[in-house]
């Protein structure tokens, strides 16, 4: 610097410069002639005032606003993992076993992490659809309240658990193997679908010289029973219901939670949607189940008449009409017409007939919890020799689930018996939760005194978990590797998708551990370095030699299926020796209680899914509790309101719960869902509800959770549900619109009144692609599955009880229930309603900051950003479809959950407005795959979460521009309508009529008027 | 001849009319006032803190849900709205009929008309999900886009009507006190309120050129505000009418408001004259009984239209043979808000009829209990206009019901203490009645008495 400026510069400005003046060398110096920064002065720091002034304009900056959020960093990965892509998803496929329900799974991931559960259209189960529990447990996954790593309890004397403490792995696995070693060991597991886990428990029995129980939450325990007694042949049934043109249900909801419901509600659906051949439902039920309420024909019984009623009908065919092989065989005879004088209150000849005409392609099913009454197993005995009678067997039934689940060679009356005998040291319990789910009648947990140390695999501090010694944090199945055998003969894999969250380990790999340490281990397991090494292992024999190459079992993991599997089938013998002991019962005075399954919740293991627990019940719509349903008229009786408290006494048990009034239930009756009242599940789920299982009875060795004798009594206080519909009758208008099979045959949609329209403008234009749905009503049977997918695509917070009952709840797709008729017995309607997204919208033209818009692809698109909240869209739309943030929900999220949020939704801040938007992500990401691939989207490409979900199929979703998508004949066929048409919201979601099989509607719409006009 | 009846009683002169009217600005209140001020501040505190928690924490605060979306806040904001309409009437309709009587309310009803309209401002700001986003209703070139209001939205109407509707009433209350402060200000023996007032009174000196373009300025400004007396109720009711909603869809809607409007807002007027009177006995010279018989009048004339508005609406929805209109007319009056639908017909409808007598028309505590009524059933008729239409529309799966939590009563409730605030800052610091109209006027129905008109 110095030398330059003694110098003469070669470039100069002006003469100051030339002559270097030491005024001009002064102001060169400094670019700008004054600074905030500089003194006066020139001396180096800040100034007194400049301070003054910069501390006073900075405060005044930071407090208003400008208030960033904290820098997060994205950081690539250094060695980027095969097939993962920034920004786009990987699908895996794998298995579920919801119970006895077997689900193909394909695992949507991002970066590692799976955030939604789609179904496997590979898996003969499914078909690519997905339960509501299936979509849910992911969130089981991610559950906060799960154990981290292993535990150990300290217990005090009532082993009620005094203290839990972390344990290393190392540790418990030395205590718990020094502790098999004095042998008497037993391992209570449920009925497992996975063959691989099975084999592994017999080996480890082996080596240990243990013994097996058998219990499961929801039990099928007189099923199985009936089918040994019946065909002298272990297992379950294999129905198909796509085969039946009449079906009976009897106190079965083979819909929502029977055994296989989601495989059951398809096939029931492709037969619903051939009309020329349309199938027929017949329900008899005390409660208003899912199936009941699809009913083409319902009629009310009381639980303990649901023996009586097979019976009945079997009086109808063998002794009054004197058909069927069987009107001749003296035992069969004396057995039913023990029950010729049986009062079923309902008069069976009609559907009697209606079974003998079709026979052979009938379908009778019975059971489930609300039909567990005392020897449940007579009466699927009864209805064995119904199926047999009407030539069923082999047909419709079929003997292929048999050899699916082992039958057990010992059960929990048999484990509480011998611990009550010291015989048994050790107990491991794996996959069930008896403390939750025995009553106390059971004597369980009385005999845990005799026991010297209780192992549990279980994931938290459970009812279960707080009696056991040790919990070996069991992995959820989603980072577990397993296999799964269906029960209609399918074998499938269950594949990790991601790794452990925790120090957990799979209950597999203890029981491996342990049984490494006995001498008498097999070699399979001596072979084995772990449970994948097992299962793999394993599979070189089931796999049929497809997984004996590394290749081999590559491809079996990405279909996750082993196609090909046919199981055999043919009828098998009645054997009639099964009826010897059925004999009529005592009748029942009073109310009878009859327990049930939520199509949510069912036996209560995913009771910690805020989902789950916010999902309205497809029948009731109440969210967050359990409440006693009563029948219209008891209710009358007992003066008793919605909401008001009853008192449930059984013996010395007593339950104080809310009432609900349920129009369909049989008078008598009272039903308590269990799955409720969880202690120790977590946050969400503890003090929701009541266990009804505390009011269950213990008979012979076996849970009675139906035809139990209550007394009910109206205790003063009152409890508001959470129902998400606060009214539940049409009143009169045209909002689902039924039909009978004759009309629509005839005439189909000819019910559906319409509007002549007229508009002052031509509308919008769509050269390119415009978006469309249609909502098959016909099949569509209001499981919720689609509701609860939508919420795992779409990152829809839950809101909490609270806020239910304030009418703030967020799902973006609901499930309109309407009753039709006489509320002693009513048809009902199930209507899911998403975002029409008119073409003439309502909600676009009032939005004063337009952040609802209509796109040149038909649907009516959300800017949340742009929002700002004066929820005037929300009261023009006539659909109340969309949800307003009311507060900031995203920071409820707890930080697991937060793993769960798909990439491609935003979460939404309060404040603003949002509804369905036909899962544009969905579509623009279609839109760049064909992009890429320099072509346009092929027919029925794109899906949108609920369409996909939809086991029935009752939702079809595509380009109405283009007639070789689906979507476009659906559109179009006169049997669809428009809702609320007469606006001319002109909606870009139709409805199909919904077809009764049935001579006469309860309902016929009036809407307005007579005749047409315009 | 039939003489006038005076429109200032007592025997005032010129001098005397500006002591009167001058001393509440030059001295200081006694503890009636105080105790006054202290209530409304105690309510605005209600209300800031009320809004704080709700702009802070959500709009679930409030009772508002799905489907009832709109609550109490606009509610309260059509509420307030429409009782600036007399102040606007009174002061400019009227002065453009030459009706001489209004001379002595005018001020007031205007300084009324000025804080209602800030009052109700504030709620469609604050009913909003994101309040701080609320500029974005204002169409302005900006660098998003730029991105434009939706001109087809009646909320973006409302922002203009109201905006529009705020700027001419305080340009015309403050245009006519100009010369008042002058008044003030050459009174003024005290430094500040020389200066204060001077600054206020932008350097009138009472000469003829200032007193012809004030009048010219006056008069252009009563052309202005009349037709906002008509196109801004008009506009609100558009938020309704402009809707699908049955209740909400109707072309009765803008006259309905406005007679409403007008309805409540001479209501309001009342109340305010009453408690003036009594807390400034020497005002009972200027607003005389007169004045309020007056006012009752068009209280009635107004009440009858609304009553018919009422009638009209139900004969409307069972005429027109739509279900959807047809039921929620029967809902409103029998389902599960009737009540609230009564306490509307009683408060608007019967309970007015009271003043066909002449008796009742005068007296003091019978108007001043009509006009508390009115208040409450014109603000009901917007609870019923609201709630009783969200809460019960097409699908009959997402009715529900509208329950107000503490923080819609502290909304609403604290409303009044920001406009009694206002309004009781108002009465000590401005001219209360307007010093340079009441002089003119002074010799109506004195003619005989020397008091002649100069």
């Amino acid at each position: 610097m110095e030398t330059q400026n003694t110098q003469t510069p070669k470039y100069w400005m002006s003469l100051e410069q030339w002559r270097q003046d030491p005024e001009f060398q002064k102001l060169a110096e400094k670019e700008f002639q004054s600074s905030p920064l500089q003194s006066d002065d020139g001396k180096d720091g800040w100034a007194r005032r400049e301070f003054l002034k910069l501390m006073g304009a900075s405060l005044a900056l930071t407090s208003f606003g400008c208030v960033r959020r904290t820098a997060q960093k994205i950081i690539p990965y250094v060695n980027k993992p095969a097939d993962v892509i920034h920004g786009l998803s990987n699908y895996y496929a794998s298995s579920f076993a919801d119970g006895f329900e077997g689900l193909g799974l394909l695992v949507t991931t991002r970066d590692g992490r799976p955030i939604k559960i789609e179904g496997n259209p590979d898996h003969p189960a499914n078909r690519g659809g997905m339960s509501t529990r299936g979509h849910a447990m992911i969130l089981k996954l991610y559950d906060p309240d799960r154990y981290t790593g292993p535990k150990r309890n300290l217990q005090n004397d009532t082993r009620s658990n005094r203290e839990i403490v972390g344990v290393k792995w190392e540790d418990l696995d030395k205590a718990v193997i020094e502790q098999l070693k004095k042998g008497s060991i037993a391992i209570l597991g449920n009925s497992c679908l996975s063959p691989s886990t099975q084999a592994l428990t017999d080996d480890f029995s082996a080596a240990y010289g243990a013994k097996s129980y058998r219990y499961d939450d929801v039990s099928y325990e007189p099923l199985q029973e009936a089918t040994q007694k019946s065909y002298g042949q272990a297992g379950l049934p294999r129905y198909d219901f796509e085969k039946a043109k009449y079906v009976v249900a009897i106190n079965n909801d083979f819909m929502g939670t029977w055994l296989n419901p989601t495989l059951y509600s398809r096939q029931f659906a492709l037969r619903r949607r051939k009309t020329a051949d349309m199938n027929k439902l017949v329900v008899f039920e005390s409660l208003m189940s899912l199936t009941g309420s699809n009913a083409d024909e319902r009629y009310r019984i009381r639980p303990s008449q649901t023996l009586d009623l097979v019976m009945a009908i079997l009086n109808e065919l063998l002794i009054n009409k004197k058909v069927s092989r069987f009107a001749g065989d003296a035992a069969v005879l004396r057995a039913v017409s023990a029950f010729a004088k049986a009062d079923v209150g309902v008069n069976v000849a009609d559907v009697a007939a209606e079974l003998w005409k079709n026979r052979g392609q009938s379908l009778v099913v019975a059971g489930g919890v609300h039909s567990g009454i005392e020897n449940a197993a007579h009466i699927h005995v009864a209805v064995n020799l119904l199926n047999a009678v009407l030539e069923n067997d082999g047909k419709t039934v079929e003997p292929v689930g048999a050899a699916v689940v082992k039958p057990a060679s010992a059960n929990i009356s048999d484990l509480i018996a011998s611990m009550n005998k010291k015989e048994v040291k050790t107990l491991i319990i794996h996959g069930c939760n008896p403390m939750y789910s025995l009553p106390a009648a059971a004597k369980f947990r009385e005999a845990f005194n005799n026991v010297e140390m209780i192992i549990y695999t279980g994931d938290r501090n459970d009812e279960t978990a707080r009696y056991a010694d040790y919990v070996a944090s069991d992995h959820h199945s989603l980072e577990n590797w397993g296999d799964m055998l269906s029960l209609d003969g399918t074998y499938s894999i269950q594949q990790p998708t991601i790794q452990p969250l925790y120090n957990t380990r799979a209950m597999q790999d203890s029981l491996l551990v342990w049984a490494k340490a006995s001498s008498k281990a097999s070699a399979r397991v001596k072979g084995a370095e772990d449970w994948y090494a097992y299962l793999r292992n394993n599979w070189k024999d089931l796999g049929r030699g497809k997984a004996s190459t590394d290749d081999g079992w590559t491809e079996l993991l990405r279909s996750g299926v082993l196609s090909g599997v046919t199981a055999g089938g043919g009828s098998r013998t009645f054997l009639t020796a099964a009826l010897n002991e059925i004999k009529p019962a005592s009748r029942k005075s009073g109310f009878e209680l009859a327990m049930y399954e939520t199509v949510a919740l069912g036996g209560g293991d995913l009771a910690n899914v805020p989902w789950l627990q916010e999902l309205p019940d497809p029948i009731t719509k109440i969210t967050w509790d359990n409440y006693a349903t009563i029948s219209p008229k008891d209710a009358a009786s007992l003066k008793l309101k919605e909401g008001y408290h009853v008192t449930l006494t059984v013996g010395d048990q007593k339950i104080t719960i809310p009432a609900h009034i349920q129009p369909g239930q049989a008078d008598g009756v009272v039903g308590l869902a269990v799955g409720y009242g969880r202690v120790g599940a977590g946050k969400v789920a503890d003090g929701v509800g009541q266990n009804a299982f505390a009011l269950a009875q213990w008979s012979n060795g076996s849970r009675v959770t139906s035809g139990i004798e209550t007394a009910v009594a109206v205790s003063g206080g009152r409890t508001e549900l959470a129902c998400t519909q606060g009214h539940h009758s049409m009143e009169g208008r045209q909002i689902v619109v039924e039909e009978t099979l004759k009309d629509f045959i005839k005439n189909p949609g000819g019910t559906v009144h319409r509007h002549k329209m007229f508009s002052m403008w031509s509308g919008h234009k769509y050269k390119g692609n415009k978006w469309g749905m249609v909502i098959d009503l016909n099949t569509c049977n209001g499981c919720s599955a689609c509701v609860i997918a939508c919420q795992s695509e779409n990152n829809i917070p839950t809101v909490g009880k609270k806020y239910v009952i304030e009418g703030r709840e967020m799902q973006w797709l609901r499930i309109d229930r309407y009753y039709v008729g006489d509320p002693e017995n009513p048809d009902v309607v199930h209507q899911p309603l998403p975002c029409m997204h008119c073409d003439n919208a309502p909600c676009e033209t009032v939005c004063p900051v337009i952040a609802t818009s209509h796109s040149d692809e038909g649907t009516n698109d959300m800017t949340y950003n742009r929002c700002v909240g004066t929820r005037y869209c929300s009261n023009n739309c006539p659909y109340k479809v969309r949800r307003f943030n009311w507060f900031q929900y995203s920071e409820g999220i707890p930080t697991p959950h937060k793993m769960a949020m798909n990439p491609d939704v935003t979460v939404r801040f309060r404040g603003v407005m949002e509804k369905c938007t036909f899962c544009i992500h969905r579509i623009r990401n279609s839109k760049s795959e064909a992009k890429v691939q320099n072509r346009t989207l092929r027919p029925n490409e794109v899906q949108t979460a609920c369409q996909q979900s939809c086991v029935t199929g009752a939702i079809t979703f595509g380009d109405l521009n283009n007639t070789e998508w689906a979507v476009t004949k659906e559109f179009t066929s006169p049997s669809s309508y428009a809702l609320l048409e007469e606006l001319n919201t002109q909606p870009a979601v139709r409805y199909q009529v919904k077809v009764r099989n049935t001579e006469e509607l309860k309902g016929a719409p009036k809407h307005h008027g007579e005749g047409h006009h315009a | 001849m039939i003489r006038r009846a005076p429109l200032i009683l007592g025997s005032k002169t010129y001098e005397t009319i500006t002591k009167d009217i001058v001393s509440l600005v030059e001295s200081f209140p006694g503890p009636s006032y105080y105790m006054g001020i202290a209530g409304a501040q105690f309510l605005l505190l209600i209300f800031l803190f009320a809004q704080g928690m709700i702009v802070w924490f959500g709009m679930g605060m409030m009772g508002v849900n799905h489907p009832v979306g709109w609550g109490t806040d606009i509610i309260t904001f059509v509420f307030w709205i429409g009782i600036g309409h007399a102040g606007t009437l009174i002061s400019a309709v009227l002065f453009l009929f030459r009706q001489k009587w209004r001379t002595s309310i005018a001020r007031t009803a205007e300084a009324m008309t000025v804080f209602a309209v800030m009052t109700a401002g504030l709620f469609p700001i604050l009913h909003t999900g994101r309040p701080w986003l609320a500029y974005w209703l204002l169409p302005y070139p900006n660098q998003r886009g730029p991105l434009w209001v939706n001109f087809r939205s009646p909320l973006v109407w409302d922002v203009f009507a109201v905006s529009t509707y705020a700027t001419v009433s305080m340009v015309f209350w403050y245009i006519g006190m100009v010369p008042d402060l002058a008044t003030i200000r050459d009174r003024a023996k005290n430094k500040w309120r020389k200066r204060i007032y001077g600054a206020l009174s932008l350097g009138w000196r009472g000469t003829a050129r200032n007193w012809n373009h004030y009048e010219m300025v006056y008069m252009l400004l009563a052309g202005l505000s009349t037709p906002l007396v008509l196109s801004v109720h008009s506009i609100v009711s558009f938020d309704f009418a402009v809707a699908t909603l049955p209740g909400w869809h109707t072309t009765i809607f803008p006259p309905y408001f406005v007679a409403g409007a007008i309805f409540s807002g001479f209501a309001m007027v009342v109340t305010l004259m009453a408690i003036v009177r009594e807390l400034v006995p020497v005002f009972k010279d200027y607003i005389t009984i007169d004045h309020m018989e007056n006012m009752n009048k068009i209280i009635m004339a107004t009440g009858l239209m609304v009553g018919y508005a009422y009638g009209s609406e139900f004969f409307i929805a069972w005429y027109s043979g739509v279900e959807y209109e047809t039921f929620i007319f029967m809902n409103r009056a029998f389902g599960p808000y009737g009540w609230s639908y009564w306490i509307m017909v009683t408060c608007n409808v019967i309970i007015p009829q009271i003043f066909w007598f002449k008796a009742a028309r005068r007296n003091i505590p019978i108007m001043f209990v009509v006009s508390i009524f009115v208040n409450i059933g014109m603000w009901f008729e917007r609870f019923v206009i609201t709630i009783t239409s969200l809460h019960r529309d097409f699908l009959p799966s997402s009715w529900g019901m509208w329950i107000p939590t503490l923080y819609d009563f502290g909304a609403l409730f604290g409303s009044f203490g920001l406009f009694f605030t206002l309004f009781l800052l108002y009465i000590r610091l401005l001219p209360a009645i307007s010093i340079a109209e009441v002089k003119p006027v002074l010799g109506v129905g004195r003619e005989g008495d020397g008091h002649g008109h100069h």
